[in-house]
C-alpha cells in the first residue's frame, strides 16, 4: 500500500531528497575547503565521495516505490508515448475493446440483476422456496410454485426447521390516494412477511402477526419507499393516512426500507398488504380455503439446519397432511389411481437467495445465451487487438531487438507488452462503462412494461465496475498474451539481421488468431440468423387473426367496488354505448386477456362416440358473440355464440361451447364434433353436458408460439363477470377511436380507469419482446463479429502478399499468370476459412442446446440456416482476402522486384 | 580512501544508523561524520550508500524525520528514531550478539 502513496506524492518526496542530498554536499564542501583543500578541488572530491548523485536518487526511489512498480509505471509510460505516435492503432484498439467490454458488462449486469443478485435482506442465503411437488387436485390462480393459505399456516408451525415462514401473492389493485383511481401493484403478505426477510421500517412500523390474524380486521398497509416518495412526495406525516384500495379505506401504518424493492425482481409491489385483509384487494378471500392455490411460500432455515435435513424433515407431517385433505369435506373426487399419486406428493425446498421471481423464469435462459454471445465477442474483440499487435510487433521488431541487445530480459520486454495490451483494454473497459448504462437502457426497454415496474436499474454499481475490471484485466492479459510470447522466441541476432523487421514466426501466430476468428463469427452469425428466422416466423404466422385497426382494453369492475351483478351491468351498457360508437366497427368481450401468457386451463371430459378425459390441460376463455369476427378468425364448421347463449341455465339458456381446429385434431380426430358434449374437469363424476356447436381457426392465446387446444363458453352464462377485455375493431384513426372510448368509459363511471389500452399489434409486440430482443441483440453481435473478422483477415492477406512480393514477381517473371497468382494468394485465405468453419460446426452442435428452447419451428442444427450462415461467411471472407489477391496478381515483375 | 578498510558488512548499515539515532536525533551529514568518527576509520561506508539506508527505515516506520534548522543554522532534514524502531534495534542488537558470541565460541574451539 505504501508505494501506491508514496506514487501519488512522489514530487515532494523527490525535492526533499534533493534538499537533503544538495545540504550533505555543501557540508562536505565547507568541510573540505576548512581543511585546506581549493574550492573546485573540494566540490569534486565531495561529488565522487558521494559516488554519483543520480545513482544514489535512482536506489532511493527503488525504496520508495519499490521496484516493481517503477518499472510498472515506465513500461505504462512508455506504452502511452507510443500509442499517442501511432492514434488510428490505439482508436482501433480501444474501440473494439470499448465493445466488446461494454457488450459483456451491460449482459451480465441484466444477469446479475434478473438472476445472480441476492435480495437485500438479512442473510438471504438461508432462504428457501418451498413447492410443492407431485398431483395436484387444486385450482388456483397466479403463476408458478403455488400453495394455500392454510397450507403456508401449517408450515410457519413448523418452528424446530424454519425460523419462519412467509407467503406472498403478486396483485394488482385499484388505489386511490385521494384524486384519481389509478391501477397499483401491490404483495398481499402474511403477517410475517417482514420479519422473516429481516426488513426494517424506513418510518412507521411494518406488517406483524398481529395484522394478519382475523380476516376482515386490520385495515392497515405498508408502503414501498419508492412509492412513498413518488406519490406522497416523501411526506412524514404519510403514517395514520388513510388511501382507497378497491374503494375499501386503508390506513398506512409504515414504509419499508429504501433498498426493499420486494422479493420478485419482475414485479415491484407499491404496497403490502397483510392476508388477512385479502377481501378487500382480490374478488373472493382465498385466506381460508386449502383448496385455492395462489401464493408463494419460503421460509427461513434455522441456522442448524440444512436444506436437505428440513426437506426430509417435513415429509412425515405433510403425508399426515396429505391423509387429512382426502377425508376434508369438499375433495374432489378423483380415480384411486390419481388419489395414489395425490398422496404420493412431497414438499421440495429449493434455495431462494434471490426471492421468486416470474421474470427470472422467462429471461433467465435468454439472458445466458447472450451473456455466452457477448463473451464470445469479446474473445473475438481480443483476437483482432492481437492480430492488430502481431502486425505492429513486426514493426516494433527493431526497437525491440534493441532492447534485447541492450540486455533488457526477456521477462522485462514481455511485461511491457502485456502493459501495452493491459492499458489499451483499461481505456477500452473505461469506454465501455461509460457506454454500458446506455446499453441497459436499451436492453430493459426489450422487456414490456406492466403496472408491476421491474426494479431493473441501468447505473453501474461497485459490483458491476468490479466486474468490468476483471474482464479488462483479463481482456488485456489474453490479448498481450500471443505478442508476449511471440518476443520470447525471438532470436536477438536473426531479427536484428532482418532487413524489413519483419519476423516470418508471426505469421504463423496470425493465421491461427484469423482462423479463430473466422469459428468464432460464424457462431454468431448462425446464432443470429436461427433468432432472426425464430422472430420472422411467429411475425409471418401471426396470432392467427387481423391486428390492424384492432384495439384492446380492460376494466375490473370488481376492484372499484362493484357487485358482480352491478359489474354485469356496467360492462354490458359500455359494450353497447361501444357498438353504437361510429368509430366501431365491430367488437366483443373476453373474459381472459390473449398474448399475455397466461391462460384459464382445464382438463375436459369429452362424451363423443365414447367418453374419454383430455391428457393435457386446454386453455379456456369465455367471450361474448361476434368474438370471432371482431378478431377475424374463421368459423369453420357450425355457428357463432348468439344472444341466447349467454344467458344463464336457469333463464333457460342451453350450454354450448366452440372448439378450435387444435381440439378437433387431437380429440375428435375422425369423428363429427359437431353435437359431441364436454365439460370442464376429468373425474369421474363430471357430467360431459355442453354441446360443441362450433369450431374455430386456431388463433394464439396464451403467446404465438403454439396452437393449444381452446374452448370458448359464452360469456355470462355463469353469470359472473371477473373484469373484462374488450376487443373493438375500429374505423378511422386510432386516436380518434381512443378518443371516443376514453368518453365512453368516462360516461359510464368517471372513477373507473382501463387495467390496459393497447392496439393489438402493440400487444402481439410485446408477446415477441423476448423474441426481439434475440434477434435484434444476437444480430449486431453477429455483424459486428463479421466485421471485425473480416478486417482480420484482410489485414493477415495484405502482409502475406507484402511478403511474398518478391516470390510472386519471380513466379510473373517466370511466366505465371494472373489468374495462378490469384489463386496462390486465394489458396492462402480459403485454408484458414475452411479450418475456421471446420473448428465452428461442432461448436455450433454443441451450443445447440443452450438455444433450443428459444426458437420457433426451426432446429438449433437446420442445415439451410448454417449452409447460408457459412456461405455468406465465406464469401465475405473471401471478398476481403480478395483485395489483396488482386494486387499480387496485377503486379508488374520488374517493380515487385526492385521492392528490394 | 586508503584500501586497508573493511567494506562494512551487508545490512549492518542500518543498525549502525539505528544505534547512533537511539542516542540523539540527527542529520545525514552528522551521521556520516559519527560514523566514520565511531568506526575509528577501520570500515568504509560508501556516503552514497548512507541515503538510501536512511530512507529505507523510514519506509518501514522505524524512523520519523523533519526539516528542521541545523547548527549551521541552515535547514536540515533531521531523523529520529520511533518506538517500533526502538524495538527492532534491540531485536538486531541480540542477534548480532547471539551471532558474534557463536563466531567466537566456534574460534575458541579451535584455540
Amino acid at each position: 500500500m505504501k508505494p501506491l502513496l508514496n506514487w501519488f506524492r512522489r514530487g515532494r518526496l523527490e525535492s526533499d531528497l534533493d534538499r537533503e542530498l544538495k545540504y550533505h554536499l555543501n557540508r562536505r564542501v565547507d568541510d573540505l575547503i576548512h581543511s585546506g583543500l581549493p574550492e573546485t578541488e573540494a566540490k569534486r572530491q565531495a561529488t565522487l565521495e558521494i559516488g554519483g548523485i543520480t545513482q544514489v536518487q535512482e536506489e532511493v526511489r527503488d525504496i520508495w516505490l519499490t521496484r516493481w512498480l517503477r518499472e510498472f509505471a515506465y513500461d505504462v509510460r512508455l506504452s502511452a508515448r507510443s500509442f499517442r505516435r501511432s492514434p488510428s492503432f490505439t482508436a482501433t484498439a480501444v474501440l473494439s475493446f470499448a465493445l466488446g467490454i461494454g457488450a459483456t458488462t451491460a449482459i451480465y449486469s441484466l444477469v446479475d440483476q434478473v438472476i445472480l443478485h441476492a435480495l437485500p435482506v438479512r442473510d438471504p442465503q438461508r432462504l428457501v422456496l418451498i413447492d410443492w411437488k407431485g398431483e395436484q387436485v387444486y385450482g388456483g390462480f397466479g403463476s408458478y410454485n403455488l400453495m394455500s393459505y392454510p397450507l403456508c399456516r401449517d408450515l410457519q408451525r413448523q418452528e424446530r426447521l424454519f425460523e419462519g415462514v412467509l407467503c406472498r401473492a403478486a396483485i394488482t389493485i385499484n388505489l386511490s390516494t385521494g384524486g384519481d383511481h389509478k391501477p397499483a401493484a401491490a404483495e398481499i403478505v402474511s403477517g410475517t412477511y417482514f420479519s422473516v426477510l429481516g426488513i426494517s421500517p424506513a418510518i412507521g412500523r411494518l406488517l406483524t402477526s398481529d395484522d394478519d390474524q382475523t380476516p376482515g380486521t386490520s385495515p392497515v398497509i405498508v408502503l414501498s419507499h419508492d412509492f412513498w416518495k413518488t406519490q406522497f412526495a416523501g411526506a412524514p406525516d404519510v403514517v395514520g393516512r388513510k388511501v382507497l384500495v378497491n374503494r375499501h379505506p386503508m390506513t398506512v401504518i409504515g414504509v419499508a426500507a429504501p433498498a426493499f424493492r420486494g422479493i420478485d425482481v419482475g414485479q415491484v409491489p407499491s404496497l403490502w398488504i397483510p392476508a388477512a385483509m385479502s377481501g378487500y384487494a382480490l374478488p373472493i378471500d382465498p385466506t381460508s380455503d386449502r383448496a385455492t392455490r395462489w401464493m408463494q411460500v419460503l421460509g427461513r432455515l434455522r441456522p442448524n439446519v440444512t436444506l436437505t435435513q428440513a426437506q426430509a424433515g417435513l415429509q412425515p407431517w405433510f403425508k399426515a397432511m396429505l391423509e387429512e385433505d382426502t377425508r376434508r369435506a369438499g375433495f374432489p373426487k378423483i380415480t384411486a389411481e390419481r388419489r395414489q399419486r395425490f398422496l404420493a406428493s412431497t414438499l421440495e425446498l429449493t434455495p431462494a437467495p434471490q426471492g421468486h421471481s416470474g421474470l427470472r423464469r422467462t429471461l433467465s435462459q435468454p439472458l445466458w445465451v447472450l451473456f455466452t454471445a457477448t463473451g464470445v465477442l469479446l474473445v473475438l474483440a481480443c483476437l483482432n487487438v492481437a492480430g492488430l499487435f502481431l502486425a505492429r510487433g513486426s514493426a516494433r521488431d527493431r526497437e525491440i531487438s534493441t532492447r534485447f541487445a541492450l540486455g533488457a530480459s526477456r521477462g522485462r520486454i514481455g511485461r511491457q507488452l502485456l502493459a501495452d495490451s493491459i492499458l489499451l483494454a483499461l481505456s477500452g473497459g473505461t469506454l465501455g462503462v461509460l457506454l454500458a448504462p446506455l446499453a441497459i437502457q436499451t436492453l430493459i426497454a426489450f422487456l414490456p412494461r406492466n403496472t408491476a415496474a421491474n426494479a431493473l436499474q441501468s447505473t453501474v454499481n461497485p459490483r458491476l465496475l468490479l466486474f468490468a475490471l476483471l474482464v479488462s484485466v483479463a481482456t488485456g492479459l489474453l490479448t498481450g498474451l500471443a505478442p508476449a510470447l511471440q518476443t520470447g522466441r525471438r532470436a536477438v541476432i536473426s531479427s536484428l539481421r532482418e532487413r524489413g523487421g519483419t519476423a516470418f514466426g508471426g505469421l504463423r501466430l496470425r493465421r491461427a488468431i484469423v482462423t479463430a476468428q473466422i469459428a468464432f463469427t460464424l457462431i454468431l452469425v448462425i446464432g443470429a440468423a436461427l433468432f432472426a428466422r425464430t422472430l420472422t416466423g411467429l411475425l409471418v404466422k401471426g396470432p392467427g387473426f387481423v391486428t390492424s385497426s384492432l384495439i384492446s382494453f380492460g376494466i375490473d369492475p370488481i376492484k372499484n367496488g362493484y357487485s358482480p351483478s352491478e359489474s354485469n351491468r356496467l360492462v354490458r351498457t359500455i359494450h353497447d354505448e361501444l357498438r353504437a360508437s361510429r368509430s366501431t366497427q365491430i367488437s366483443a368481450i373476453a373474459r381472459i386477456q390473449l398474448l399475455t401468457g397466461g391462460t384459464w386451463n382445464n382438463p375436459m371430459t369429452i362424451q363423443a362416440s365414447q367418453r374419454i378425459t383430455t391428457d393435457r390441460e386446454v386453455h379456456l376463455n369465455a367471450i361474448s358473440s361476434e368474438f370471432f369476427a371482431t378478431l377475424g378468425a374463421r368459423i369453420v364448421a357450425g355457428r357463432d355464440f348468439d344472444e341466447r347463449d349467454s344467458r344463464p341455465a336457469k333463464d333457460g339458456g342451453q350450454r354450448v361451447a366452440i372448439v378450435n381446429e387444435a381440439f378437433v385434431k387431437r380429440y375428435l380426430g375422425g369423428q363429427r364434433p359437431l353435437g359431441a358434449r364436454i365439460a370442464p374437469g376429468s373425474g369421474p363424476d363430471v357430467k360431459p353436458n355442453v354441446e360443441i356447436i362450433g369450431i374455430v381457426s386456431n388463433i394464439s392465446y396464451r403467446g404465438l408460439r403454439e396452437d393449444w387446444e381452446q374452448a370458448y363458453f359464452p360469456i355470462g352464462s355463469d353469470g359472473f363477470y371477473e373484469g373484462a377485455n374488450f376487443y373493438v375493431r375500429v374505423q378511422g384513426t386510432h386516436e380518434a377511436a381512443f378518443q371516443s372510448i376514453r368518453t365512453i368509459l368516462r360516461n359510464a363511471d368517471p372513477t373507473l380507469s382501463p387495467t390496459y389500452f393497447r392496439t393489438l399489434d402493440e400487444q402481439v409486440n410485446r408477446a415477441l419482446s423476448t423474441e426481439r430482443m434475440l434477434a435484434t441483440l444476437s444480430g449486431s453481435f453477429g455483424t459486428l463479429a463479421l466485421l471485425l473478422s473480416l478486417v482480420g483477415l484482410y489485414g493477415v492477406m495484405s502482409f502475406v502478399v507484402a511478403q511474398r512480393t518478391r516470390e510472386i514477381g519471380i513466379r510473373v517473371a517466370l511466366g505465371a499468370t494472373g489468374l495462378s497468382t490469384l489463386w496462390l494468394v486465394l489458396r492462402d485465405a480459403l485454408v484458414m476459412i475452411t479450418a475456421g468453419v471446420a473448428i465452428a460446426l461442432p461448436c455450433v452442435w454443441a451450443l445447440g442446446r443452450l438455444v433450443e428452447s428459444q426458437l420457433y419451428d426451426i432446429k438449433p442444427t437446420d442445415p439451410a440456416t448454417i449452409a447460408v450462415a457459412t456461405v455468406v461467411l465465406c464469401s465475405a471472407a473471401l471478398g476481403a482476402a480478395l483485395v489483396p489477391a488482386r494486387r499480387a496478381s496485377s503486379m508488374n515483375p520488374t517493380e515487385a522486384l526492385r521492392f528490394e | 580512501m586508503p584500501s586497508s578498510r573493511f567494506p562494512i558488512p551487508q545490512g549492518t548499515l542500518d543498525m549502525l544508523i539505528l544505534q547512533i539515532l537511539s542516542l540523539e536525533q540527527a542529520h545525514g551529514y552528522a551521521i556520516a561524520q559519527r560514523l566514520e568518527q565511531v568506526s575509528k576509520a577501520v570500515v568504509q561506508i560508501n556516503q552514497g550508500s548512507l541515503y538510501p539506508a536512511l530512507h529505507r527505515p523510514e519506509q518501514k516506520g522505524w524512523l520519523t524525520a523533519e526539516w528542521k534548522p541545523s547548527e549551521t543554522g541552515r535547514e536540515a532534514k533531521f531523523y529520529c528514531l520511533t518506538p517500533s524502531g526502538r524495538k527492532q534495534l534491540k531485536a538486531e542488537k541480540e542477534s548480532w550478539a547471539r551471532l558474534t558470541g557463536a563466531v567466537q565460541l566456534v574460534f575458541d574451539e579451535g584455540n
